[in-house]
């Protein structure tokens, strides 16, 4: 497991020449969202600082559980299994503060234009403060814009991303793209932006919003299929789905719980999800990502932990001093069950082991 | 074509006669005893993958509306071949355009991601020993 040489990302002022513009078509914005309660960045929360590194694809599980916050423990009165899943799944959930931070991760970017690209006059960088959770095709219109202003319209083919030689999957959420590559430098993360030479082999294309949309949506079906078998994305509307999207697209965190706290539920009969969602990436393979069944609960009744499912998954990744993972800006402990570790994390893929 | 259990050990490499001319496909088996194959998963250059990846997995594919049906259903394929993969192969075995779009649908619930491989989809979605994937020219399940 890396360690991070610097905390996490703190948001710096962007320089006076550009603008730290709010990611996705949201309302423009002059800096983080706080969230609420606190002014100041949420640390991580638990117990050591271990670097924080996340990615997500909706829908999927991080690897990674937010511990349980300061206040009474809950003691369930009868160790059934069923009452001590949904006990502990439904007090993550009460945790808005654990999501909230989940969901306002930001990673500050600086975005330069790469240097065989032709352009009437010299392009400035630009900075951007990019949300862990969304898609970089999702939030960089202004990115785009920003560059074309400078380029003869015929110079101007579909936009893609590289940092250090390595297309940017767009596909990937940022959070995840950030920590396979980048985590252990130092900020701003410097990406470069093309707008030639699109490599077909490596990267998928993204003509429009609606094919981010598509791939959105996607995912949580997928996660769907694993936790309840299509059963509570089915019984939705069509306007539920699209309100995800929106949530999403618009960086508005109620909207999307609204309807993802649906898919996060399920009937204590039932022990826990059927399966759990989630993806291992591995920034030391050449696989794309590790995606097995796996179950919440053990035969013997008690909660898997995250320290189970990699055993289990992805047994290199072990390390003699044990493993620690890193969700969406926090830091999670081993021990920690998935089902608790899935719900704080929302959609997220596992991370970078 | 027959369909037993028996599985080709290796994937036949280049065009089959006259299967090709009927079917339109890249492979066939040897003469109806061994199930389909793809032809060989991954571009020149690529290394051959390791262990488990090489095995194949059975994948049963099958029409959606009024999608011409391919003649053959059941193909064994590479782990690592991707849904893309998959796509570019039926496009050819229908006589597809290139331009023409094809969705490839899991469990017909949702549509995987081109990158993603087959032998995750079957760790995950497969059952009877086999990964059912329907596919259909215009958006079926959204």
């Amino acid at each position: 497991m890396r360690q991070r040489s610097t905390p996490r990302p703190a948001r710096r002022p962007p320089p006076p020449s550009a603008s730290a513009a709010a990611p996705g078509s949201g309302p423009e914005r002059g800096g983080r969202p706080k969230p609420g309660g606190s002014g100041a960045a949420p640390e991580p929360r638990g117990r050591a600082a271990h670097a924080r590194v996340g990615g997500a694809a909706p829908g999927f599980l991080p690897g990674a559980a937010a511990p349980a916050r300061g206040g009474p423990q809950f003691q369930p009165k009868k160790r059934t299994r069923s009452t001590c899943a949904s006990l502990l799944l439904g007090r993550m959930t009460d945790d808005k503060d654990v999501l909230r931070d989940v969901w306002f991760g930001r990673i500050p970017t600086c975005f330069t234009l790469y240097q065989d690209e032709i352009t009437e006059r010299e392009a400035e960088p630009y900075y951007l403060l990019l949300p862990r959770i969304s898609y970089l095709t999702l939030v960089t219109d202004k990115v785009k814009k920003h560059f074309q202003k400078v380029m003869r319209q015929e110079e101007i083919n579909e936009i893609w991303f590289e940092y250090e030689g390595t297309p940017l999957k767009w596909h990937y959420p940022i959070g995840l793209l950030f920590d396979l590559h980048a985590s252990n430098t130092a900020l701003p993360w410097n990406i470069t932006v093309h707008f030639k030479n699109f490599p077909e082999k490596d990267l998928l294309h993204c003509h429009s919003k609606d094919v981010i949309e598509a791939h959105f949506m996607a995912c949580i079906k997928e996660a769907d299929a694993l936790k309840h078998k299509s059963q509570v994305i089915n019984e939705m509307q069509k306007k539920d789905h699209k309100q995800l999207w929106m949530g999403l697209q618009n960086d508005k965190f109620e909207q999307f719980w609204a309807i993802n706290r649906k898919l996060m539920e399920y009937p204590p009969e039932d022990n826990g999800f059927r399966y759990i969602p989630f993806r291992i990436y591995q920034a030391t393979t050449e696989r794309p990502f590790i995606q097995k069944l796996f179950r919440p609960i053990a035969s013997g009744g008690q909660l898997h932990t995250l320290g189970d499912l990699l055993k289990d998954v992805c047994p290199s990744a072990i390390t003699p001093e044990g493993v620690s993972y890193l969700g969406f800006n926090r830091a999670f402990p081993a021990a920690q069950p998935c089902v608790v570790a899935f719900d704080c994390s929302s959609y997220t893929p596992s991370v970078p082991v | 074509m027959a369909e037993d259990g028996e599985q080709a050990a290796v994937s036949p490499q280049g065009e089959a006669g006259e299967e090709a001319a009927e079917t339109g496909a890249a492979a066939a088996a040897a003469a109806g005893s061994a199930e389909p194959v793809l032809p060989a998963a991954g571009s020149p250059g690529t290394e051959e993958p390791a262990g488990d990846a090489r095995k194949k997995i059975d994948v049963l594919l099958k029409a959606v509306g009024d999608t011409p049906i391919m003649r053959t259903k059941k193909w064994a394929v590479e782990r690592t071949r991707t849904i893309q993969g998959l796509v570019d192969f039926i496009k050819k075995f229908l006589k597809l355009m290139a331009s023409e779009q094809l969705f490839i649908y899991v469990n017909q619930s949702f549509a995987p991601s081109p990158d993603q491989e087959v032998g995750t989809l079957y760790e995950c979605f497969g059952s009877d020993g086999k990964l059912v994937l329907h596919y259909c020219k215009t958006q079926a399940w959204g």
